[in-house]
């Protein structure tokens, strides 16, 4: 009986729960959270650490003894860690809601030069994927559209908010190109001349992205009196700095190819997105100054003979390296499955990385890819406090657990229709 | 060459030119002819030739004669006597072998075309056969089709056989499961199919490609060794119960029965299940091969198949450019080293073989191709029996091909040289006593001549060069300097030219402008005339420079300026053969790794057992089990120590879903019940997945039919044994299993708008799918007890017997408990249904697999006894999972189900420890628990946990160490054992890395070095991708991941 009114109470609030969660109002009062262990997202581990914020900003993040201001609210947090909010880039999250149901599914727009389409129009708010996300520590996304050459821009959400304006963190960051794929021959049986059609196919569309390009930075030096022309406006962001390029490729001469054609055209910020290969090609990339966004480091080797750990050690070849790169997810079921981006991060701590250095590749490297590095990314002073705390070390699925998480300061709700799905069954059978 | 009959109607022909038509038949036949009946004797003598009677005698100085297109004597010229009325050809010096046969072409043969589809192309499924008459239900089967009704006469391609030396072929129409009966027919382009034709059925033709059928069944591998497996049985029944129905087609078989077969494979894995399914037939296929015997040599001998080989040996790769070079895989570019010495392995391992130009597309690099595959240890014999004897014993034709002997067909080569010599030349293709040309040799005039014009004084001539063909002129003056001409003589007519002025020291005299001739240049001299070889003399009339008529000899005097004849005493160094590893490629082993004694010292022991974990403890692996489980154990003699200090000990990880390793197509799916298909028929050994489970610590697996209908195929429970074959890569004893599946797949939900026609298409069809097969199933029974209660004698005059129904005989194998369900299940709804069906039609389901609802209703689950294996964290993909939850594997366990963590996924499958360790995160199970969910739990939902899935004694030894708590996402495998072998470990995969990048340096070195003389001698690099299943992939063709 003492166990079915328990149950019953539990189930009470359960109407409520099955929405997604109603974002937190701004922060109303200092708040420091202390006795923690403070993982800054630049390498910086501090035990016994204050992590101080108000109005949004951190005004503290270092040892307990450093912090003496009065007026904060204490929460204790001994025995837990903190964080930075961690950041996906390149995902389908808010685009895409359940991936068979084309009515659901937002992410790619028809046509090849698509550079004025804008991933935050689409960006729901409301989906139900989105706080599952929360609840494993990822904070902020960068919804960026599929298919096509240039397939359109993404901007940065963070994932507590009424609706798209709200989220908004930085509209419109980046524009996203998917490289034409070099053509080889993949079935032995294909004769010459399909070869070649193929590779004239490519050729033609490679011819076409350059036209584009080319016109949208001359396009750009003459404001005055031009016909108003949607794309080539759009990619003006791209030749004065304030819109990078994202490049998807992953072969390692379309890596070498892509970066040089954006160079050569006068492409001011360059990003490589997948970039799988980039172990082959590691000096050019040094050289250049590449910034990467490495696809899911769980995933299978490229070639059937490749290294069996290869995309769990390229994170770690990079790093030693001194090559800018970030983490993302893209890839199966990547929508509903990024919430497992802290332990992509793991898997490359395991095969290489220190665990700090996998941190800052899922915090402070994607701010800085993406130009958000000033408000986010790491905890320091002056910075948005946007962090998770958690029970264990976040980056492994067996000690993963998030208590708290705070978006600007907000102390966001960490509840999901799947928490609530629990509660209702573990209820009809009497589980605690 | 000596050519005794003037009025051969090729010796007006260019000097390289081909035969054409010669109506010169013997016997007319019941054919009528238009004109002057041509009925000649056919009668031929070759004499003093060194004569191959068949692959083991030759014959020096030897004469065959041959009447009316039949060898009637052959000896040594000495004995044998020259029938009066013989057309006599000297052949002194030349060679003459029995013509070669082809066993596998489809020689004049129309190509199949599938009958009119009815609806528009595309329309969606096509359930029934759209053949018109009384045949089979499968448009695939039709082993009512005869080569020789349908075959024509096709000089084109009869040319281009004989051109490599081919007198007969083995012909069929390559199509199909069941292709019907090929024709042993000669090369003769000048008579009648029904002349040509020496056998008809001389063998049956089968493969596993349906080839031109619109049929959707069978879409898989296993679909068509299903398919073939109940055609067999079908004939039989059939024939015993001849008014149930008549069907042409396997009335067909039945009456091939006793042929030669001769079974086309795509590759040697498909060779082992070709024998496997002749095998149960009571049929010994031929079995035509890909080429690539040598990577399964030892199993594919034990099938006792003569292989027909092909010759076509790949060209090199390009691979100039690093990357692209490295997207070749490495077992390709092995495969372009070893294909040539593929025969020569077979023959070492005593296999027979037969040689076929089939495959080869550019059909001038046979005779080179040959020669190459010599260079590794085949003799002349070797390659003279796999093209004549071979070929003629298999088809039963030895009377009439494959040897020269009185009584059979006159089909003989004549050669310049031995065959294999690089110098050979074919000149002439005999074909049932008819002479095709291939090409003759040039006459060599090559000498000094003492040369005559008009009342000048005799001269010399000399005619000289490196090739008779090509023939240069000198004239030496009595006094002065050598004078360059040119010669030019064809059939005998010869055409000289020179101008005194020529001279060969000295500078050539300018052209002058105007084109006329300089001051002083005496001109041209013209002369025409021909050669008579019975006094070695040109003669003739020509022109001086000023048109004076003049007459001209030129009588031979020695041949001492002629250069030796080059020679093929040169004999090229006989090439070494590269290692083969198991499979191919990259991480291929030379052999399995060996059954070893193990002690691993002081690790954390993850038991899987009621002991839990136990610390700073010891386990010793001995012959393939776990010996003993303690502290301070000591290490037996031979035994390795592995120092597992800091380290843990957990149980191989076993699969309760994976797609893996399936060769060519996952799911049927084409019928909504296809029990009868068995992955177990189709496991690919070589899936490179396999070696990455066993570096993520999965040693076993559950090979799962896909989910795209309601009764799937039967499953294969698998060690990981890399390198293995796919039948030693089975779990002996193991239990049978079988894949159901419910929801959006089984109704095509997700597959567009032409897949709504096949049954069914809701959750109320699905029901009903099952019912209905269960309700057979049980008549099939009765049906089958009835009969087997009958006497010996009851049944032999029972007026109908039942008949062997493989889908059937699944299901009834589950209404006895010997073949256990995996249903694919998302929602609760259908969850219950399946479970009530089972309860009504008396079976259980064993387990349901994704369950992402099972959370919901665990308790009905409990109830019936059945086992969960679910996704960690998967949703949100498709519609029947937006309510799945990361907590279903907590909930269920915690009710009290069996539950597992399963892939369903190449890459995740290879860290299903990190997968089981979401259960820890989400729903707090206990550490030890959540990696149950990966060991014992799916041991025991497997029927295997008695040997499988816990460290305990007795049990195979299947372990893994870990560097990390096995549920941590930083730890890794470093040591994977099965069976007690160290399959994998993070020592062995570096050298196997390094053998890698040392074998490829070594290719690619020696594919930058091969000769590149022809153009096309290298092909541009490929990139092939294995692909991966899922379960929904339809098709034969798998999902490009790279």
């Amino acid at each position: 009986m003492q166990k079915l009114l328990s149950s019953l109470l539990a189930l009470a609030p359960l109407a409520a729960l099955a929405q997604v969660p109603m974002p937190a109002p701004p922060q109303a009062a200092p708040i420091v959270l202390v006795g923690g262990t403070l993982h800054t997202g630049t390498g910086q581990v501090i035990d016994n650490a204050a992590v101080a914020f108000d109005k949004g900003r951190l005004v503290y993040a270092g040892p307990r003894a450093g912090f003496t201001q009065a007026g904060f609210e204490a929460r204790d947090i001994s025995g837990q860690q903190v964080y930075p909010g961690l950041i996906l880039p390149n995902t389908t999250l808010g685009l895409s809601e359940v991936e068979a149901i084309r009515a659901t599914v937002d992410d790619r727009e028809v046509g090849d030069l698509n550079p004025n389409v804008r991933s935050l129009i689409a960006f729901n708010t409301d989906s139900d994927v989105l706080p599952t996300v929360r609840l494993n520590g990822v904070l902020l996304v960068q919804p960026t559209p599929r298919g096509g050459l240039v397939t359109g821009q993404s901007s940065i959400m963070q994932l507590d908010a009424w609706n798209w304006q709200d989220a908004v963190v930085k509209a419109d960051d980046g524009i996203h190109l998917t490289w034409p794929e070099m053509v080889i021959k993949t079935n032995p049986a294909e004769d010459a001349a399909a070869l070649t059609r193929r590779q004239e196919a490519r050729t033609h569309r490679l011819r076409d992205l350059e036209q584009l390009l080319s016109e949208g930075s001359a396009y750009r030096q003459a404001p005055a009196g031009r016909k108003e022309n949607l794309r080539l406006t759009a990619l003006g962001g791209l030749f004065d700095g304030s819109k990078t390029l994202y490049i998807h490729a992953d072969y390692a001469k379309e890596l070498v190819e892509s970066v040089r054609l954006a160079k050569r055209l006068g492409v001011q910020r360059v990003a490589l997105v997948g970039a799988r290969d980039a172990w082959m090609v590691l000096d050019f990339l040094k050289q250049n100054d590449v910034m990467l966004v490495l696809n899911r480091t769980q995933a299978l080797p490229r070639r059937d003979g490749d290294d069996y750990d290869q995309p769990y050690r390229l994170p770690a070849q990079l790093q030693a390296a001194g090559i800018r790169y970030c983490l993302d997810f893209q890839g199966d079921q990547e929508t509903s499955r990024g919430r497992n981006l802290p332990f992509v991060a793991g898997q490359a701590a395991a095969f290489g990385l220190t665990k700090e250095q996998a941190l800052t590749a899922v915090t402070l490297s994607p701010a800085r890819i993406m130009g958000i590095d000033k408000d986010y990314g790491s905890l320091e002073a002056g910075k948005s406090a946007t962090l998770v705390v958690s029970k264990g070390d976040l980056l492994d699925m067996r000690t993963n657990a998030v208590t708290q998480a705070y978006i600007d300061g907000r102390r966001i709700t960490l509840d999901s229709k799947q928490l609530a799905l629990d509660k209702k069954f573990r209820a009809k059978y009497g589980l605690e | 060459m000596t050519l005794t009959r003037k009025t051969f109607p090729r010796l007006g022909l260019a000097l390289l030119g081909l035969g054409a038509a010669a109506p010169a038949l013997a016997q007319p036949g019941t054919y009528p002819r238009n004109g002057v009946y041509d009925q000649r004797p056919g009668l031929y003598a070759f004499t003093h030739a060194t004569i191959q009677a068949d692959y083991q005698n030759r014959l020096t100085d030897a004469t065959l004669v041959i009447r009316d297109g039949r060898v009637v004597a052959l000896g040594p010229t000495a004995t044998v006597k020259v029938p009066a009325g013989a057309v006599v050809q000297d052949l002194s010096g030349k060679y003459i072998y029995p013509g070669l046969v082809d066993i596998f072409s489809s020689y004049g043969v129309p190509e199949a075309k599938a009958p009119e589809r009815q609806g528009r192309r595309g329309a969606g499924p096509q359930f029934d056969s759209q053949k018109p008459g009384a045949f089979d239900w499968n448009q695939a089967i039709h082993p009512e089709v005869n080569a020789a009704e349908v075959f024509k006469v096709n000089a084109e391609q009869a040319g281009a056989y004989r051109k490599l030396g081919f007198g007969a072929v083995l012909t069929q129409q390559p199509d199909g499961l069941m292709r019907g009966t090929a024709a042993l027919v000669s090369l003769n382009s000048d008579r009648k199919e029904n002349e040509v034709l020496l056998l008809d059925r001389a063998a049956s033709g089968l493969s596993f490609d349906k080839g031109s059928s619109t049929q959707d069944y069978p879409s898989s591998l296993m679909g068509s060794i299903a398919l073939l497996r109940q055609s067999y049985i079908d004939a039989a029944w059939n024939q015993r119960n001849p008014k149930r129905e008549q069907n042409l087609s396997l009335l067909a078989l039945t009456q091939q029965k006793s042929l030669p077969a001769l079974f086309e494979v795509r590759d040697k894995n498909s060779a082992l299940r070709a024998d496997r399914v002749g095998d149960e037939a009571g049929v010994q296929y031929i079995i035509k091969g890909r080429g690539d015997e040598y990577q399964r040599l030892p199993e594919l001998k034990t099938t006792g198949a003569t292989f027909v080989l092909p010759v076509n040996f790949p060209e090199a790769y390009q691979v100039e450019d690093v990357y692209d070079a490295q997207r070749i895989a490495l077992e390709d570019m092995q495969h372009w080293e070893q294909a040539p010495a593929n025969a020569a392995r077979l023959k070492q391992a005593g296999v027979a073989f037969c040689l076929t130009s089939a495959d080869l597309k550019d059909k001038t690099k046979f005779w080179p191709n040959l020669r190459k595959a010599a260079r590794y240890g085949l003799t002349e014999q070797d390659i003279v029996q796999a093209l004549t004897a071979t070929p003629a014993r298999l088809l039963r034709a030895e009377g009439e091909v494959g040897s020269l002997q009185p009584g059979r067909q006159a089909n003989f080569l004549v050669c310049s040289r031995p065959l294999l010599d690089e110098a050979n030349v074919l000149l002439d293709n005999w074909v049932q006593g008819e002479r095709y040309q291939l090409s003759t040799l040039p006459t060599d005039y090559r000498g000094v001549y003492a040369f005559r014009l008009g009342q000048q004084p005799e001269q010399k001539l000399l005619i000289q060069g490196s090739k008779p063909e090509a023939p240069e002129l000198r004239v030496v003056p009595t006094a002065g300097d050598t004078v360059k001409g040119t010669l030019a003589v064809s059939t005998e007519l010869a055409t000289i030219v020179f101008n005194p002025k020529d001279k060969v020291k000295g500078k050539a005299a300018k052209q002058p402008a105007n084109s006329q001739p300089a001051a002083g240049d005496p001109g041209a001299i013209r002369l025409s005339g021909y050669y008579a070889a019975e006094n070695k003399t040109f003669s003739g009339d020509g022109q001086l420079a000023d048109g004076t008529p003049v007459t001209w000899s030129a009588r031979r005097l020695d041949e001492a300026s002629r250069q030796a004849r080059r020679d093929s005493a040169k004999t090229l160094p006989p090439l070494v053969l590269a290692p083969v590893t198991y499979p191919m490629g990259a991480y291929g082993l030379s052999a399995a790794p060996v059954l070893e004694t193990v002690l691993i010292k002081n690790a954390t022991v993850w038991t899987s057992e009621k002991a839990g974990k136990l610390e700073n403890t010891d386990v010793l692996l001995s012959g393939g089990k776990i010996q003993k489980i303690g502290k301070n154990l000591a290490a037996p003699a031979g035994a390795r120590t592995l120092d597992g200090t800091g380290k843990h000990l957990t149980p191989g990880i076993i699969d309760e879903h994976s797609h893996l390793a399936i060769a060519e197509g996952v799911n049927e799916g084409t019928q909504a019940v296809t029990s009868e298909v068995r992955i177990g028929d189709v496991i690919d050994p070589e899936d490179i997945g396999v070696y990455r489970d066993l570096a993520g610590g999965v040693v076993a697996a559950q090979l799962l039919h896909g989910s795209a209908n309601p009764i799937g195929g039967q499953s294969a429970l698998v060690k990981m044994r890399w390198g293995a074959t796919g039948q030693q890569m089975k779990i002996a004893d193991a239990p049978g299993f079988i894949k159901f599946a419910l929801g959006e797949n089984v109704k095509q939900s997700n597959w567009g708008e032409l897949n709504i026609s096949r049954f069914p298409q809701t959750r109320m069809g699905t029901e009903q799918v099952f019912v209905d097969a269960f309700t057979r199933a049980k008549q099939y029974e009765k049906d089958w007890q009835s009969y087997n209660k009958l006497s010996k004698s009851q049944q032999a005059k029972a007026a109908e017997t039942p008949r062997r129904d493989l889908e059937l005989e699944a299901l009834v194998e589950i209404l006895h408990d010997t073949r256990h369900i995996t249903c694919h299940s998302y929602v609760q709804s259908e969850i219950n249904m399946l479970m009530g069906v089972a309860d009504r039609m008396n079976f259980k389901v064993n387990t349901f697999t994704h369950i992402l609802e099972g959370y919901k209703v665990a308790d009905k689950m409990k109830a019936h006894g059945v086992n969960a294996s679910t996704f960690s964290d998967w949703w949100a993909y498709k519609n029947e999972v937006r309510d799945a939850i990361p907590f279903n594997a907590a909930i269920m366990h915690r009710v009290g189900l069996n539950v597992a963590i399963n892939s369903d996924d190449a890459e995740m499958s290879r860290r299903l420890n990190q997968e089981a360790a979401k259960s820890v995160k989400y729903g707090g199970v206990p550490e030890t628990e959540a990696l149950e969910f990966v060991t014992i739990n799916p041991a025991r939902m497997l029927h295997l946990d008695s040997h499988m899935g816990s460290i305990a004694v007795g049990k195979d030894a299947d372990v893994v160490l870990w560097n990390d708590n096995p549920l941590s996402i930083y730890a890794k495998a470093e040591n994977t054992f099965v069976d007690g072998r160290e399959y994998f470990s993070l020592k062995k995969d570096q050298e196997l890395r390094q053998q890698r990048d040392k074998e490829r340096q070594r290719l690619v070195q020696a594919m930058l070095a091969a000769p590149k003389a022809t153009p096309g001698a290298t092909q541009p690099p490929v990139a092939r991708t294995r692909g991966f299943w899922t379960c929904d992939t339809l098709g034969q063709e798998k999902e490009e991941k790279e």
